[in-house]
């Protein structure tokens, strides 16, 4: 498969990804705000902007309305909920060949319903619906693609692209709870925070089956980590990067798959063998940290063996 | 897609066929009608759409324009418009009412653009191999080495069956008499075939009943029977590797390059996915490099290799002309073939064809006078009011005059740019192009339409039987062009 495509099908997947993440805190921060006394639901808007939009738009407003232009609609964001759904159309768009009628029609029609949505017209009624209709418009896409998508080299690097993303912004929001950044928040997450954190993660349901409705901040990270079946857990994702990772590139010369089977595995190491309780007996920074950091690597290992390599070295 | 002999005259509405219903805005020109004969009964090949629509409601009829305009939004089956900063997208519409070619119409379109084809395929030939139409006077000289179309760097190079025009659409228009006549051939990137397919696909939908009643010529073979041809060019047939080189996502013509690859399942590169090593073309792909024999290029000659041509080009692929010369990549269409379709050249065709094939040509070209000849530069002088004239190297409308329209000093300026440089110009007369049935706002008029038709070439020639008809959707336009209210209609070509 050409360098070139593989570059646009792994980004594509990336922002698809992004753009559902962006929708499901929305859509679950705009329901549960409900529910919340007005310095609650303050504190817990900080939580969402930190995780969407990490740099200098953090701090801008405390006002739902504001926030919520900026983090779904904002063209100037880029990783607005709009921008992430221009850029996946934007590379899907170099790719169209390679993908099939309904995938790129899907993802297309959802783009030309949102782009010339207003924040005034929504906000008017439940704006939560909104992005409950984008999220499940994105999984009808991801199921479109499942089922329409020929399960090769190409598809592959949508798995690729889609689960280091996720493992990041998992990671990310546990950050955001657990670790450093929790503390530039301020407030202390409360009992509603940590039921919110689940559904951030799509994982309320699934965390009780495993764990019963019982809230323990330690089992939810234990939860959102180290669960091997939940598909949102950092070990999920990671593990389906490794099974990504032996497809691509199949005709690759074994020095250069060694170079990112070898982090790959690192990594899927440290999630399989690091126990919940050495975590949270220090700070579990470090270790969320590591992740990201670990997931970059594999990014740039992947771009240096097989996207972006320099063809006098294999000529 | 331009299209300047369509801005030739003004149409001057008659009285129509005076019927009632969607009709009743429907007016019979000077120009040939598709459906209405002069004296307003239909033509029998298009009584079974004139009923069609006579029991249609109108709104029903917009609903499914509107379906099919939505299909091919989200399709993305649009242009690019770019202003300031931001880019918008559009669709080229498409007007549902089939455009109808009779059998034997086409049988006459279909042996004339053949025989065409293969002319100019001997021609080219000829002037970047031995020149023998030029020693033996058939052609003049300065008109083959002048034009800037011609390409030093091809002669002597053989390619393969000889074939130089691989993929050629041709603009035909059908005159007052009913004929059909050349207006111009593309001999360089034609596009638009992935329109004449996308418009099958929605019309087919919107009339099904009416599709399988009229015994509809197929179509759908097209990008197979393109395949084919370009396997032939190489020998290594079925194991070749074919790519479509496209400039990228932000060429007009994009949608059709994915379409087409897509189609072929062949791959669809850009120049920055390919590279030349020992003149051997090769993409990048993520298991290593891979080599490519067969290139459908859609860019132009000057772009697709900074070493050989323009040096500025950041979309083309250095060092591929080498390779090309050196016979280890097919490029389609051939490098060169501009030389063949400019307007100059386009006045001679009748004559390449007797000369070359010992044939009177079949279709009919428009009556083209070349300003280098004294007797034709005084009659375009003393007729500036009446003809269209056009620079030979120019094309889409730039440098023109057309005299119905234009001033009497603009005249004048324009009679001294001639005599200046009078081998940069023909004229021709004004042309009527014929009207066919469009819906319009709620009910059916007469548009002028135009047809072209895509002529595939390997090692024979094959033509699909259907063609992208071209309409000028303002009323009295004569324009096709997408970017001045053209839209585009399906083309069906009965099979008997």
């Amino acid at each position: 498969m050409l360098s070139r495509v593989a570059d646009s099908m792994y980004w594509m997947s990336r922002y698809l990804e992004r753009a559902e993440h962006t929708a499901r805190l929305l859509a679950v921060k705009l329901e549960s705000m409900i529910e919340q006394s007005r310095e609650d639901a303050d504190s817990s808007w900080s939580r969402v902007v930190a995780a969407l939009a990490p740099e200098e738009r953090a701090a801008a407003s405390s006002d739902a309305f504001a926030i919520t232009q900026t983090l779904a609609f904002d063209p100037a964001n880029p990783s607005s909920l709009l921008s992430c759904l221009r850029n996946a159309r934007d590379n899907a768009r170099q790719v169209r060949e390679q993908l099939s009628l309904e995938v790129w029609e899907n993802l297309n029609r959802l783009y030309l319903k949102l782009q010339p949505m207003t924040m005034e017209a929504i906000w008017v009624h439940h704006p939560a619906h909104l992005f409950r209709e984008v999220l499940q418009d994105l999984h009808t896409l991801g199921g479109v693609t499942y089922s329409t998508l020929s399960h090769g080299e190409a598809w592959h690097f949508l798995e690729l692209g889609r689960h280091i993303e996720r493992a990041q912004l998992t990671s990310r929001l546990l950050d955001l709870h657990f670790g450093a950044a929790a503390s530039v928040i301020g407030e202390t997450p409360k009992y509603f925070d940590w039921l919110v954190l689940l559904k951030f993660c799509s994982a309320f349901e699934p965390y009780c089956k495993a764990y019963t409705a019982a809230i323990r901040p330690e089992k939810i990270a234990e939860f959102l980590l180290f669960d091997a079946e939940f598909p949102h857990s950092v070990r999920f994702a990671v593990e389906r990067v490794c099974a990504a990772l032996l497809h691509v590139a199949p005709g690759a010369p074994p020095n250069r798959r060694a170079a990112v089977e070898r982090l790959a595995g690192r990594l899927k190491a440290s999630v399989d063998f690091t126990q919940i309780e050495e975590l949270m007996s220090g700070p579990i920074a470090p270790f969320l940290d590591d992740i990201s950091r670990q997931c970059e690597h594999i990014h740039d290992a992947v771009y240096a063996s097989y996207i972006a390599y320099g063809a006098e070295t294999v000529l | 897609m331009q299209h300047e002999a369509a801005a030739n005259v003004i149409d001057a509405p008659s009285a129509g066929p005076g019927r009632e219903g969607p009709y009743k805005n429907y007016l019979l020109g000077a120009a040939y009608d598709e459906m209405f004969a002069a004296d307003g009964t239909t033509r029998a090949h298009y009584a079974q759409l004139e009923s069609r629509l006579t029991r249609l409601a109108p709104e029903e009829l917009h609903r499914r324009q509107q379906a099919c305009e939505l299909s091919f939004l989200h399709q993305g089956i649009t242009f690019t418009v770019y202003s300031d900063k931001q880019a918008t997208e559009r669709i080229i519409p498409t007007d549902l009412l089939p455009r109808i070619v009779t059998a034997a119409e086409w049988g006459r379109i279909e042996a004339g653009l053949k025989q065409r084809v293969q002319a100019l395929n001997h021609f080219l030939r000829d002037i970047y191999g031995d020149g023998r139409v030029l020693k033996d006077g058939v052609i003049p000289r300065s008109m083959i080495y002048g034009s800037r179309h011609y390409r030093r760097e091809m002669r002597g190079l053989q390619v393969p069956h000889g074939a130089y025009v691989n993929i050629c659409g041709t603009d035909l228009v059908r005159r007052e008499d009913g004929q059909f006549v050349v207006l111009e051939d593309n001999l360089r990137v034609p596009s638009g075939v992935s329109y004449m397919l996308a418009n099958r696909d929605v019309v087919r939908r919107a009339f099904p009943n009416l599709f399988r009643a009229m015994g509809v010529a197929p179509i759908e073979q097209y990008p197979r029977e393109l395949l084919a041809a370009l396997r032939a060019l190489t020998p290594f047939q079925h194991d070749a590797s074919i790519a479509v080189l496209t400039p990228g996502v932000f060429n007009a013509a994009y949608f059709e390059h994915a379409f087409l690859a897509r189609q072929m399942g062949v791959e669809l590169v850009e120049g920055r996915d390919l590279l030349v090593n020992d003149n051997v073309v090769y993409t990048r792909t993520t298991s290593g490099l891979k080599r490519i024999d067969v290139i459908y290029r859609r860019i132009d000659d000057d772009f697709i290799d900074p070493l050989a041509f323009r040096d500025e080009s950041s979309l083309g692929v250095p060092g591929l002309f080498n390779a090309y010369r050196a016979g280890s990549v097919v490029i389609a269409n051939a490098l060169g073939t501009g030389v063949a379709d400019d307007k100059a050249v386009y006045a001679y065709v009748p004559r390449l064809i007797r000369y070359y094939l010992s044939e009177e040509p079949i279709l009919d070209s428009v009556e083209t006078f070349l300003c280098r000849e004294p007797k034709s530069l005084s009659h375009v002088l003393a007729n500036l009011d009446k003809l269209v004239v056009k620079a030979v190297g120019e094309s889409g409308g730039y440098d023109m005059l057309v005299g119905p329209h234009a001033s009497k000093a603009e005249r004048e300026i324009f009679a001294e740019k001639i005599k200046a440089d009078p081998e940069n110009y023909i004229a021709q007369p004004t042309i009527q192009l014929s009207t066919a049935p469009t819906f319009v706002d709620g009910a059916v008029e007469a548009r002028h339409v135009d047809l072209r038709p895509f002529i595939l070439h390997g090692e024979e020639t094959v033509i699909v039987p259907g063609a992208l008809t071209r309409v000028a959707l303002k009323r009295g336009s004569l324009v096709v062009n997408s970017s001045q209210g053209g839209g585009s209609k399906d083309t069906w070509v009965l099979s008997n």
